[in-house]
């Protein structure tokens, strides 16, 4: 039993990544400018896929925190891959940052004139330097977080001192509290004021389970692309029907919180409120019930069997289709807001994604390939391998 | 003593259980049964136990809760007695969620604590008698086949003798 296996970022991998981000960018770019797609449009897509990924991360760091807290050790043998995908989390304040550029085309707070009531109240919040202060606030926690509990855990590769394995547990604590708050809040930053007039208090809720089911199938379409590939010897069906469960679960559990904020809004009827979903209804009635059917109907039914939480290319499968599904939620959040009666599923929202998405996989890839896939001196690691669902 | 048809042989943890239930399997013993006073990781497994099918029941019982619930409400408030209720249309599917969601739980959960309890034959006035009155609190017991006398106390004894046991009789 060796537990030093390394992932190895080849060339071949290299070359498909750079591939799919030069690719993304240039398609992109050359719709751009022969559709003439609007400002708002464009910047809609940064934000759109800017969250998709900042939440795919932020969602591993939570995955990890949960499970360091609540003592779990099935998850050891798997650790790595969300460690690393929180090394995106710079990455995602550097592209974060750029909405600066695209503020006024898509937050219509950001250059407010009227003299709306509510919207004078809300400029104390919702005011451009305040807006970079808290984001450039929520990044210095979430990044200096993860780095030390990334940083502590690598250190039990090469040593066996037990304050390493306490220390990381102790900083998992922190950074869910400064998490809990702060993910509700960035979500009102970021998502819920393009509809400056409409709040709802159960949003950050929702767009937090959101990003943890999206970082779920982020690990299982990993853990499938690593088992294919020859590593991960020692993951069993036991471990894949866990990772199988909490994506069930959780997807059950999105499902629950959009319908508590569709229920109180259809029922309370205040005109308030309801133009969030008069907005998104009308024009987009099918993708509103297809991101139901997506994110619910399917993994509820494909994942109800044990035996297919057991198999791992179909747990895989029913990942994907449900990371697109939450790509769409993000969609039906973002764009219907931001841009209005240009907003559309076309070339410039496919490739301006998969160029994220090679970016993403890059980063990952390379952090992956740094460190051994196993922690070698982590004390979960023999429960870890003899575990049985 | 030789009247009886079947061996025990007691523990007081799990771990020796386990170990013990390899051995016998091993060396081709037949166990009748294993009683514990909770369940143990890992021993269904070993015995061979098929897993329970409640969980198909217990989803055939929700999906008809659901669709029940579902049903009935919109029969109501459609054409038995329709009523405007915050002006709402009739069929207010969304208010019926909540609803419909309670009746499948409730479906789901009783109609598979009735399997079980049908499927165990557990009944008000049964009675139970126990091997041992302690495999109630922290004892745990395996019942050996003892195949007409073929297979011996100091068989068993012999057999499990490095593994620690509380009495084999």
């Amino acid at each position: 039993m060796t537990m030093d296996e390394q992932f190895n970022f080849t060339n071949k991998y290299r070359n498909i990544l750079i591939v799919m981000m030069a690719g993304g960018v240039f398609v992109s770019l050359c719709t751009i400018l022969v559709f003439k797609t609007g400002a708002s449009r464009i910047w809609a897509n940064v934000l759109l896929n800017n969250q998709l990924f900042l939440g795919i991360s932020l969602g591993a760091a939570f995955f990890i925190a949960v499970h360091r807290v609540s003592l779990s050790g099935w998850h050891t043998i798997l650790q790595r891959l969300p460690d690393a995908m929180t090394t995106f989390l710079p990455v995602a304040f550097v592209l974060m940052l750029l909405i600066y550029f695209g503020m006024g085309n898509i937050y219509h707070w950001s250059n407010y004139e009227g003299h709306d009531a509510v919207m004078e109240i809300k400029k104390a919040w919702l005011n451009v330097p305040f807006f970079f202060i808290r984001m450039i606030f929520y990044f210095a926690g979430w990044i200096s977080l993860t780095w030390l509990m990334r940083r502590s855990s690598i250190k039990l590769i090469s040593s066996s001192d037990i304050k390493f394995h306490n220390r990381r547990k102790i900083l998992a604590g922190f950074f869910l509290v400064f998490y809990g708050i702060t993910v509700t809040s960035s979500s009102w930053d970021w998502i819920m004021s393009l509809d400056a007039e409409w709040d709802s208090t159960i949003f950050g809720w929702y767009v937090f389970i959101g990003m943890f089911v999206t970082s779920l199938t982020v690990i299982i379409m990993l853990t499938w692309f690593l088992k294919r590939a020859g590593y991960l010897k020692y993951l069993r069906a036991d471990h894949v029907q866990d990772l199988g469960i909490l994506l069930f679960s959780f997807s059950i559990f999105w499902t629950y919180l959009w319908f508590a904020q569709y229920l109180l809004i259809w029922y309370s009827h205040i005109p308030q409120e309801t133009i969030y979903f008069i907005r998104r209804l009308e024009g987009f009635k099918p993708f509103f019930f297809i991101n139901l059917v997506v994110n619910f109907v399917i993994p509820f039914l494909g994942l109800i069997r044990i035996s297919s939480k057991r198999n791992l290319n179909w747990v895989a499968l029913i990942a994907l289709i449900v990371l697109i599904g939450h790509w769409l939620d993000y969609w039906l959040m973002i764009m219907p807001a931001a841009a209005g009666d240009k907003a559309g599923i076309g070339l410039v929202e496919v490739f301006m994604t998969i160029a994220y998405a090679g970016m993403f996989i890059f980063v990952l890839f390379r952090s992956l390939a740094r460190y051994p896939l196993q922690i070698k001196n982590d004390p979960y690691l023999e429960e870890s391998l003899n575990y049985e669902s | 003593m030789n009247s009886r048809n079947y061996i025990s042989v007691f523990f007081s943890d799990e771990e020796p259980l386990l170990q013990a239930v390899r051995k016998l399997l091993a060396s081709n013993e037949t166990i009748l049964d294993v009683r514990s006073p909770f369940p143990v990781h890992g021993l269904d497994k070993l015995l061979s136990i098929k897993r329970s099918r409640i969980p198909v029941g217990g989803f055939i019982f929700g999906a008809l809760g659901a669709t029940l619930a579902f049903s009935f409400m919109a029969w109501v408030f459609t054409v038995s007695y329709p009523l405007i209720i915050g002006g709402k249309p009739y069929f207010a599917a969304p208010s019926f969620i909540p609803i419909t969601f309670e009746c499948t739980v409730l479906f789901a959960g009783i109609s598979m604590v009735a399997a079980m309890l049908i499927r165990s034959r557990l009944k008000p006035d049964i009675r139970f008698v126990p091997v041992d009155e302690k495999i109630t609190d922290d004892l745990f017991v395996v019942l050996i086949d003892s195949a007409n006398g073929k297979t011996t106390l100091e068989k068993i004894r012999s057999a499990l003798s490095d593994i620690q046991t509380v009495e084999i009789r």
